[in-house]
């Protein structure tokens, strides 16, 4: 494969340029990550205000109990909300001043179920509690309620609480009852760094720990997929505008193809600065509060893993753009390759719960997860991925890609000057095989 | 110049081309003809090194066009095609910059070829706003930017008008008097006639006429005359037949007889002649006999004459 460098950055450049003007890459490149943190508070505004609403509405309980133990129980539930109930909201320096929310909950009790199914029907209470004869020997409660809400169990939680609180009303110390309700509420966990001190493990470390390998590795994981995107559709306006067959005469197949990787791989590039940028520019604060750092080696791999999973995926792009018609049928062969890219993404709690285990170690050395797998992998705060795994994933992946690239230059070859029937996988396979 | 030498391109087994040999000459006008699927945009694209023969060699200049006809050689192919919503400058400045040139150069360029296309005020324009026409012209100019060696032009004429298939032929006799050899691929005969020296024919793949326009036409016309005289034509030595023909006259002449002994006795009868001239047919009765007699069709009639310039198929001249 001989190619002229000179020819390679003007196809490069030509692609680089024409992309970032267009109105839709400005719209990705600022859209998603607005998008994204529209999402996410939409989403999280709603499950907090969910959760204040399910202890708004909770005004008063019916209990039907056939146990007789609760006959004494407190007649009042009182639940509390709390800033730090709110992942989001806790990490802003209001938080300390926002007031502890309190709800207060009826207890009444019903001689039967139908009693208390009136009552509930009749809108006079908000939930039944039914506490059978044999509660205390198999735990069975059953709660009523007009309609469920998927986005908080709070209200669970305080009936839970004053059930726990019920039990042991005049049997034990009032103090000693309130802690059995809430046995560990400021419990402080605390796990070994990478340097082998024990730092303590809260919730907001824990959020850190998911939600930052998740960042890291949802990020590589879309910009190979623009990237793949960029290539498929710079190839298939390409082959629909029919100017591939003048270009040729001048440009070989090689060439144009080591400039549109090169152009766009730059504007995945570009797309990565600019969304880790505003990320860090976004979450420094927090990952600050949070004494997270990103370590210059994970910027590293990251880097090294766009440019192997970009050859790869953007191999496989140039190829199926080759082969296919247009746009919408080079799309329907692309999503499948879209889909192992975010494999990874897939199987996250297992990655994240078990950085060494079997399916993270598998999915991180497998080529078409790698990528993805592995920084996420990578990014777990207290893994530690031993390094000939790493060695070995980059080389399988690098491997794997050359071998895509070089296929993809047959395939886009031959395929690239044929209109009408799309080739078959026989088809494709011989043409890969073609000197 | 450049040289095709048994040049082979097969598919599933079938030869679509065959063993095609010929040479182009410097600064000549050369027309390569054929039947739709004759191999002709085969034959094309491995002169461009788009595609790889099987077997043969094609060298321009002598040198191996594989990997290295880049800049020497333009196309424009019958697929018509550009970016269309790049500005039309932006397209020929791109074009001119894969063929070597730097940007200024490349885009002096541009604005050169622009005006002589009569584009000059569209060079800002993205390309989707311009006519069909307009957007022919500027594929031409994709192809001439860089002042290629080698111009290769499939279809330049169809769906231009009258004014623009003038322009064309302008700028294929300038590109040609200043030295650039074009390889001219159409159907309409009569611009081959008009522009062409010499010309290849293929069919299924193999070569079947090859030689200068004026001789295959010669060579492909019955040994005749037309004549516009007044006064009786009967009788006259050499001559086999007598029938009007187009308000003339065609005289058909015994296969020893010459048109210069046969206008002698014309004169020699005392007849004022308004016109006389070989009865050549057009290039697309040949072209339409020599398809139909590759196809089988004319069979049992009397086959047309050997061109002399014609080679074997594998043979090369």
């Amino acid at each position: 494969m001989s190619l002229d460098l000179q020819r390679v950055l003007t196809v490069a450049r030509r692609e680089f340029i024409t992309t970032i003007r267009r109105k839709a890459f400005l719209l990705t490149l600022v859209g998603t990550p607005l998008y994204f943190v529209l999402v996410t508070m939409l989403s999280s505004g709603t499950a907090i205000k969910e959760g204040r609403n399910a202890l708004k509405d909770f005004t008063a309980l019916g209990v039907v109990d056939s146990t007789g133990l609760f006959k004494d129980a407190d007649p009042v539930i009182v639940s509390e909300l709390k800033a730090s109930d709110n992942p989001f909201a806790k990490r802003s320096p209001v938080a300390a001043v926002v007031p502890v929310q309190t709800f207060r909950t009826q207890v009444r009790w019903y001689v039967d179920q139908p009693a208390a199914e009136r009552a509930l029907r009749s809108e006079q209470i908000s939930q039944v509690l039914i506490i059978p004869q044999d509660y205390l020997s198999t735990g069975h409660v059953r709660r009523y309620a007009r309609s469920g809400n998927l986005f908080s169990s709070a209200d669970g939680r305080s009936v839970g609480r004053w059930l726990a609180a019920g039990l042991m009303r005049g049997r034990v110390d009032p103090l000693v009852a309130d802690r059995v309700a809430r046995p560990s509420e400021h419990e402080q966990y605390f796990t070994l760094d990478k340097q082998g001190r024990f730092v303590v493990q809260d919730d907001s470390r824990e959020m850190a720990n998911v939600f930052f390998p998740m960042f890291f590795a949802l990020l590589l994981g879309l910009c190979l997929t623009i990237g793949g995107q960029y290539l498929l559709q710079g190839v298939s306006e390409e082959k629909e505008s029919r100017i591939l067959e003048s270009l040729l005469c001048t440009v070989s197949p090689e060439e144009l193809m080591g400039g549109k990787l090169l152009g766009l791989g730059s504007v995945g590039l570009l797309v990565v600065a600019v969304w880790l940028g505003l990320g860090l520019m976004v979450t420094a604060p927090a990952l600050a509060m949070m004494q997270i750092t990103v370590p210059p080696l994970l910027l590293v791999a990251a880097v090294a893993y766009f440019i192997l999973g970009y050859l790869f995926y953007g191999s496989l792009m140039i190829g199926i753009g080759g082969v296919t018609n247009n746009m919408r049928e080079a799309q329907q062969f692309s999503v499948w390759f879209t889909f192992a890219n975010f494999a990874p993404m897939v199987a996250l709690w297992a990655i994240l719960s078990r950085p060494s285990g079997p399916v993270a170690v598998g999915m991180s050395l497998f080529p078409p997860t790698a990528a993805t797998a592995m920084l996420l992998r990578l990014a777990v705060p207290n893994s530690n991925v031993p390094p000939w795994q790493v060695g070995l994933s980059m080389t399988l992946l690098a491997a794997t890609s050359w071998f895509a690239l070089q296929s993809a230059a047959r395939v886009f070859r031959i395929g690239m000057l044929m209109y009408g029937k799309t080739p078959n996988l026989p088809e494709i396979l011989r043409w890969m095989r073609q000197r | 110049m450049l040289e095709v030498r048994e040049v082979t391109k097969s598919y599933d087994g079938r030869a679509v081309v065959n063993r095609a040999s010929f040479t182009v000459e410097p600064g000549e006008v050369f027309a390569l003809l054929g039947p739709n699927g004759a191999g002709k945009t085969t034959l094309i694209r491995m002169i461009t090194d788009i595609l790889r023969p099987d077997s043969g060699t094609i060298t321009l200049e002598g040198r191996d066009i594989q990997g290295g006809g880049g800049a020497r050689i333009a196309y424009l192919p019958e697929e018509r095609g550009l970016y269309r919503r790049s500005r039309v400058v932006d397209v020929l400045r791109y074009f001119g910059e894969l063929k070597g040139l730097g940007p200024a150069r490349a885009l002096a360029a541009s604005n050169e070829l622009l005006r002589r296309v009569e584009l000059a005020e569209w060079a800002d324009k993205q390309v989707q706003t311009l006519s069909k026409g307009m957007q022919q012209k500027v594929q031409l100019c994709t192809a001439l930017i860089g002042d290629p060696r080698l111009l290769i032009l499939d279809e330049p004429f169809s769906g231009l008008d009258p004014l623009n298939v003038q322009l064309f032929e302008d700028i294929i006799h300038e590109r040609r008097s200043a030295g650039t050899t074009v390889l001219l691929s159409t159907h309409q005969m009569n611009k081959v006639e008009q522009v062409c020296d010499r010309a290849l024919m293929i069919n299924r793949g193999q070569t079947v006429l090859y030689g200068r326009v004026a001789e295959i036409r010669r060579q492909y016309s019955d040994h005749a005359v037309l004549v516009r005289a007044d006064g009786s034509l009967d009788g006259v030595p050499g001559v086999r037949s007598v029938e009007a023909f187009n308000g003339e006259r065609k005289l058909t002449l015994t296969a020893d007889t010459s048109p210069e002994s046969v206008m002698r006795a014309l004169l020699d009868r005392g007849l004022r002649i308004e016109s006389f001239a070989l009865a050549t047919l057009p290039l697309e009765d040949i072209f339409v006999k020599v398809v139909r007699e590759g196809l089988g069709l004319d069979r049992g009639q009397s086959g047309p004459p050997t061109v002399d310039a014609m080679p074997s198929n594998g043979g090369s001249r």
